[in-house]
């Protein structure tokens, strides 16, 4: 039941910015396209107009970014098994097996 | 995930310093040509999955490596603190490439080594068997 219940909600959130987004159409100014392509050598002495957007203009968006990964990661602390379960469940599996038992 | 070719241990041997310097390369050359931290950093990873493939012992330290990838994690959200906001990289326009060398690096070794915990951790995962712990 709540499984089915959080599966509509997010086939309903889906189809609501679907519609939303198809709905309603807005083109930028492009005002900050046009300065960065022309001032980001003076600015920030890239050659790499993504460099200088990414080092620079949005930093902000580069550092969040990074925090992904790091996201990422303990996410798989939470639900895999640490090194040292991990070794222990090495060591029972070999001697279920029948292999070596002494190996630390 | 066999082991025993002498071929693939060589010729990956062989290839350990060029994986290096490419990824070294990319990461510094970031800001002059196509590239930067994120690729130059996926480069360092692959030597990771190549030791992997040609020799699965687990003898790196994943929680160490981890803690380092943390590390240089703090340091590059503590750089653009310190040097972009505060609006210093501009007083001095001459320490400009520096710095976006500087976050380079600084990105590069971080995903590289948080690529190499997420790839280790789970190829040692597949390696034990189907026991899974929620």
């Amino acid at each position: 039941m709540r499984i089915a219940l959080s599966a509509l909600f997010i086939a309903a959130v889906f189809t609501t910015v679907t519609v939303v987004n198809a709905r309603y159409s807005e083109t930028l100014d492009p005002f900050l396209y046009d300065y960065m392509t022309e001032n980001f050598e003076e600015d920030t002495a890239a050659h790499n107009a993504i460099a200088a957007i990414l080092l620079n203009y949005r930093m902000y968006d580069t550092m969040f970014e990074a925090l992904i990964l790091l996201t990422a990661i303990i996410g798989m602390n939470q639900f895999l098994p640490s090194p040292v379960e991990l070794k222990e469940l090495s060591a029972r599996k070999q001697v279920a097996v029948g292999d070596k038992v002494g190996k630390e | 995930m066999s082991s025993e070719s002498s071929i693939t241990r060589v010729i990956v041997g062989l290839l350990y310093p060029f994986i290096l310097l490419l990824g070294f390369y990319v990461i510094i050359n970031g800001h002059y040509t196509p590239g930067g931290g994120f690729q130059g950093g996926s480069i360092l990873a692959s030597l990771f999955i190549a030791r992997y493939v040609v020799f699965p012992v687990e003898d790196i330290d994943s929680e160490m490596l981890h803690l380092s990838q943390r590390f240089v994690l703090a340091l590059l959200l503590l750089a653009p603190t310190v040097l972009l906001f505060t609006g210093a990289v501009h007083a001095y326009p001459e320490y400009r490439a520096s710095y976006l060398t500087l976050m380079d690096i600084f990105i590069g070794v971080q995903v590289g080594y948080g690529l190499g915990v997420a790839v280790l951790r789970f190829a040692f995962f597949r390696g034990v068997g189907e026991s899974w712990r929620f």
